[in-house]
Formats: structure tokens, sequence, C-alpha cells
């Protein structure tokens, strides 16, 4: 008998006919909700296997569902087929038949069971009521279905897939120009989930730029999954369309506060650690000199501590001018940007460092083809463009008459300059993360300070640029600035 | 009789810093010679040609070591200092002095060996006596 009444409770829930196998052929047991459907009185028909066959089973069905039948009671094989059986008033009545485990429905059995679901054929009201809702959903949504047919070479979109795509109800979308319907940046994107859906079977379920009729580009969650046919082969390929443009420029107007923040966040932190350390390391030097002048008497002594209080005095002031400096990047950065030329701010620099080009025969090439103006604010780049040059002309190398090369260029849609020298270089591995750091110096010049780097980062980022260095020892320093 | 520290040694690039110390040392007389290096790879440079000579004279019993200087800091410093360190027949002791009070650097000072305290600057006359006290006891 079954197993526990949990399994009995499901059964009576489930109303449904099953069968449920049993060793011996003869002696099988058909439920009485199988009777009922059917119309038969359990004495008129014996529950044998022979009967199931020769007088219930349509002859159409009866090939295949002898192989699944028999595969299922010898080898444990589960199946699922639609047949269709003869009723008590002469007509065939269709079933979907499924072995246990195709139940939805975790429940275990230690015997064999195949239930019949009968399939009603949907009265055509229904039909339009589930139609109505479908057009509902889909509106509320905002989820269009598509379905790309392999054989027929065609793609469906439904009227919600049009809507959110800008095009005319009558619209015949084309299978051959689909790359279209995507944005720029993503074709490649598209192109990939369809082929690897298509090949290998893969679904997919990603987040797309699309391009509606009218050339506007939104950001669409895409859903894809393969449809087989009867021998497994890929026939085509069915999914959704939603339009999640609103959410996703949403987060993506988050995500950048997100980093503007962050960035802000961790130079101001290192701002606080520059300050407290800078300025400690003077006044610590002052409270020494006081304590110490405390533990002599001798007169000339403390007036020489005096002379070292006015120096101190002298390097405070000097750092306080640097913080000063950083402080005003970040207040200017409000200031107003204009148009710049690059040819232009590089003729004012070179023209107040005349005589150091000058006299250090220093060549500089530019190549500002790829873009000549930037939007930027006029001192800013005046300055980032003079640090960077003195710097290569300050570090040239001993060998070699300095050669600075200026260059502008874009790539994916980002705007770049870099300024390339053929200096003595940084040694990369041991100054990589000091290069823009304050006070940090690498060559061994006395009158490096070490504050010029420091600025020009603070500007390049003050801007929501990016700055980055490559070099090595004897051949020269890059500097890249992203805009 | 006191035993009285022969060398001590300043790497530091704040000369007026090190000035004072230097000042303070002579008038207390805390010790008989002073080495002073502006960089860590000057000192560096000065231990690697010491670890030859024999003469113990040369090797300082105590270091104060800067951590923020140009060329090469005191970290660096330190992972090159650590490796040569025990080739040298004499215990050298080597404090950070500092006037970084970010508790990472102390955490970090405080992990290495070689390293036997960190101290934040200003440095006090009672500091440096007792240091070198302790030394010679």
């Amino acid at each position: 008998m079954l197993e526990n009444d949990l399994f009995n409770n499901v059964i009576q829930d489930f109303d449904t006919g099953y069968w449920e196998l049993r060793t011996n052929p003869d002696r099988e047991i058909w439920s009485a909700k199988f009777y009922e459907t059917l119309g038969y009185k359990k004495e008129e028909l014996q529950s044998t296997i022979d009967t199931f066959f020769e007088t219930l089973l349509h002859p159409e069905d009866l090939e295949l569902f002898r192989d699944n039948f028999l595969n299922y009671r010898q080898n444990s094989i589960n199946f699922k087929q639609h047949i269709k059986i003869f009723d008590q008033t002469g007509n065939y009545k269709l079933f979907r038949c499924s072995t246990i485990d195709n139940l939805p429905v975790n429940i275990k059995s230690s015997t064999k069971i195949l239930f019949f679901f009968e399939i009603k054929l949907e009265s055509s009201n229904e039909m339009i009521k589930d139609n109505f809702y479908y057009r509902e959903t889909a509106q509320m949504t905002q989820t269009g279905s598509w379905y790309v047919d392999f054989h027929e070479k065609k793609s469906y979109w439904d009227f919600e897939t049009r809507r959110i795509l800008e095009y005319p109800d009558d619209y015949v979308p084309s299978l051959k120009d689909s790359a279209l319907y995507y944005s720029e940046d993503c074709q490649q994107q598209a192109a990939d989930c369809f082929f690897n859906c298509a090949m290998a079977g893969v679904p997919f379920d990603t987040q797309i730029k699309m391009k509606t009729a009218n050339k506007r580009i939104f950001w669409v969650r895409a859903i894809g999954k393969p449809v087989y046919n009867e021998k497994k082969e890929i026939i085509g390929i069915r999914g959704v369309f939603q339009d999640i443009d609103d959410n996703k420029r949403k987060e993506l107007r988050l995500k950048k506060s997100m980093d503007i923040i962050t960035s802000q966040n961790s130079r101001l932190f290192n701002f606080a650690h520059i300050v407290s350390h800078n300025l400690r390391s003077h006044t610590s030097n002052l409270s020494m000199i006081l304590e110490f002048m405390d533990d002599i008497d001798n007169p000339e002594e403390k007036l020489d501590f005096l002379l070292q209080i006015g120096q101190i005095s002298k390097s405070l002031n000097m750092t306080i001018e640097h913080l000063n400096d950083i402080v005003a990047i970040n207040t200017n950065k409000h200031q107003e940007k204009k148009e710049v030329k690059f040819k232009d701010t590089l003729k004012l620099v070179t023209h107040g460092i005349g005589q150091m080009i000058s006299l250090s025969k220093t060549e500089i090439n530019t190549d500002f083809t790829a873009f000549d103006t930037i939007e930027y604010i006029p001192a800013y780049l005046e300055s980032i463009l003079l640090n960077l040059i003195t710097n290569a002309i300050k570090y040239k190398h001993e060998e070699r008459d300095p050669v600075i090369n200026i260059k502008t260029y874009i790539e994916e849609n980002k705007k770049y300059l870099y300024i390339k020298d053929n200096g003595m270089g940084i040694d990369m591995k041991l100054f990589k993360d000091k290069i823009f750091g304050m006070y940090k110096t690498f060559h061994f010049n006395e009158d490096a300070v070490g504050i010029g780097l420091f600025l020009t980062k603070n500007q390049v980022e003050s801007l929501d640029g990016k700055i980055t260095v490559e070099s090595k020892v004897d051949v020269g320093t890059t500097f890249i600035i992203e805009f | 009789m006191i035993h009285k520290i022969e060398l001590a040694c300043i790497i530091d690039d704040d000369s007026l810093y090190v000035n004072l110390v230097k000042k303070i040392i002579e008038t207390k007389q805390l010790c008989e010679n002073l080495m002073i290096f502006k960089n860590g790879q000057d000192a560096l440079t000065y231990f690697e040609a010491i670890l030859g000579s024999l003469d113990q004279h040369k090797v300082p019993e105590i270091i104060f070591l800067d951590l923020n200087m140009p060329v090469m800091d005191g970290w660096e410093f330190l992972d090159n200092f650590t490796k040569i360190k025990n080739k040298f027949k004499k215990t050298i002791t080597l404090y950070i002095v500092s006037s970084s009070i970010n508790t990472v650097d102390i955490e970090k000072a405080k992990g290495i060996n070689s390293v036997k305290d960190y101290l934040i600057k200003p440095v006090t006359i009672k500091d440096l006596e007792v240091i070198f006290s302790q030394q010679t006891s």
C-alpha cells in the first residue's frame, strides 16, 4: 500500500486518477478517480495492463507509451507523455501521463505510480481573460516578449517589445539587422549572448543597452533561453526584454557619486595625515628647543636657540603655504572651466621658463591632432604642464639633452594627454606608491621639494581626472593624464 | 664605573631636529661619538661598508631612525638592515623616532623584530637619558 498519510493527502488534493503498479500484472490498482474521470464502473473494467493497452489507449499512442511504460516498470526510468484514453461515452480524452518523479511536489513512494492529468481545452472566454492579464502584466512591468525562429529565420516581437523599442505596431523585426537594436558598445555583448544560447544552449539574463527606433539609448534586462524540438535540437530562442532604464540610470548615478565620495574621502584622509605629520614635525622641534632652553643656563646658547626658533617659524610658514595650495585646489575647482587650447597654454608655460629650456637645450615636440582643446580650469592646466615640464628638465639624463613629447589621444571614448621625457627615470619598483606623495623625492637633487607632483595629482583629481606614471631608469618617464 | 655608550647613530633628514638631539647628547654627555645620516640610503651604504671590518668601534650601539625621509625612507632601511643585522658581532638597539602618530605606522613598527621601541617626536631630554642609561646598565 501507499507509504504514508502525507502521500495520501497529496494524492487526494491532486484530484487526479492514478495507476499503482503491482508486481502481478493481473492485479494492477487503478484509483477511483481514474474510473470516475473515464466514466467506467469498477466492475466493468478489469485493471490489467492488457486492458489498458488494448481497450483504453489510443492506437496512435500505443507504441511510444509501451516503451515508456515498460522502461519505467523495469528500469525505473521516469517519463511524461500525452496520451488519449477511450472513455465510457465512446470518445477519446486527452491526458498528461506522468511518473511520480515528474510531480511538482517532492514525495517519496516505494511503489511505482502513474498519474493521469486530464487536459481540458480552454474555452475561448478564458483565453480572452488570460490574454488581458498578459497584456496588463507586460505593460505594467514594461516587459516585452520575443522569439527568434532559426528555421524560418525570423524574429517575432509582441506589442510591448515594439512599444519599448518605439517601433510601430505593424513593424516586422529584422533578424539580419538585429545588431542595430543594440547600442554600438553593446552589440558584441548581444552577439555573444545569442551565439552562446543558439550554439551551446546557454540561457542568458543580462543588462544591456538597446537602441530604439528613434535612436534613443536605454537600459534593458534581456533574458533568453533556447527552444528545443523533439530531437533536442535548438530551433530558436525565446525571451523577454524589460525596460529598466530608470532604475539602471539611478544605479549608475549612485555609483558615480559613491566613487566621487570615496575618492574625496581618501583625499581628505590623506590630507589630514599630511597636515598632522607636517605640522607635528615643526611643533615637536619647537617644544624640544623650549625644553632644552629651560635646561641650560648659558645666555649665549639661549640666544642661539632663539635663532633656531626663527628658522622653525620660517619652515612652518612654508608648510602652511603648501597646505594652503592644496586646500585652494579643492575650493577652486568651482572656478569657471573654459575651453583651453593646449597650444596656447603650452606657449604660456614655455615662455615663463624660456631660459630654463634654452639653457638645458630642451626640445619639446607636440601633437594635439586627436583633440586640441579641453574644457578645464586654465590655471590648472598651466600648473600641470609647468610642473611636468620642469620636472622633465630638472631630472634630465646626464648624457643627453632633454626631449619632451606631449601628445593628446582618445581611447575608448576617453581623452588622454601624455608627457613623455627621456630623462633619468624613476625606479618604479622602489617608488611606485610614493611618486605622487607629499614631500617625497626620489632623486639626489638638493633642491627637490616634493610638492609639485602632489599638487599636480590633486589638481587632476579635483576635476575628476586621473594621473598615472610609467618610468624606466635611464630611459625616461611618461605621465598620462585621463581627463 | 659607568660604561658610557661609545657610538650612537641618527638617521633623519630634519637637520634642525638632528642638531638639537646632537646638542642634548653633547651637553648631557650621553655618549662619546655620534654619527648622522640624512637618509636611509646613506646609512645603509655605511653599514654595508663596515660589514667586513673587524673594527667594532665603527658599529653603533644605538640607532635612532626616522620614517619619512627622501631617497630611502625608514621602512626600506629597516628591510635591508634586518637582513644584515646579525652579521655584526655587537647588539645594535634600534629606535624609530617619528612625528607620525598614525597607528598603522606604530603597529607596523612594533611588529618588526629589530625595532626596540617607537618614539613619537618630540623626544624629551628625559627620554634620551633613560634610553642611554638602559643601554649601559
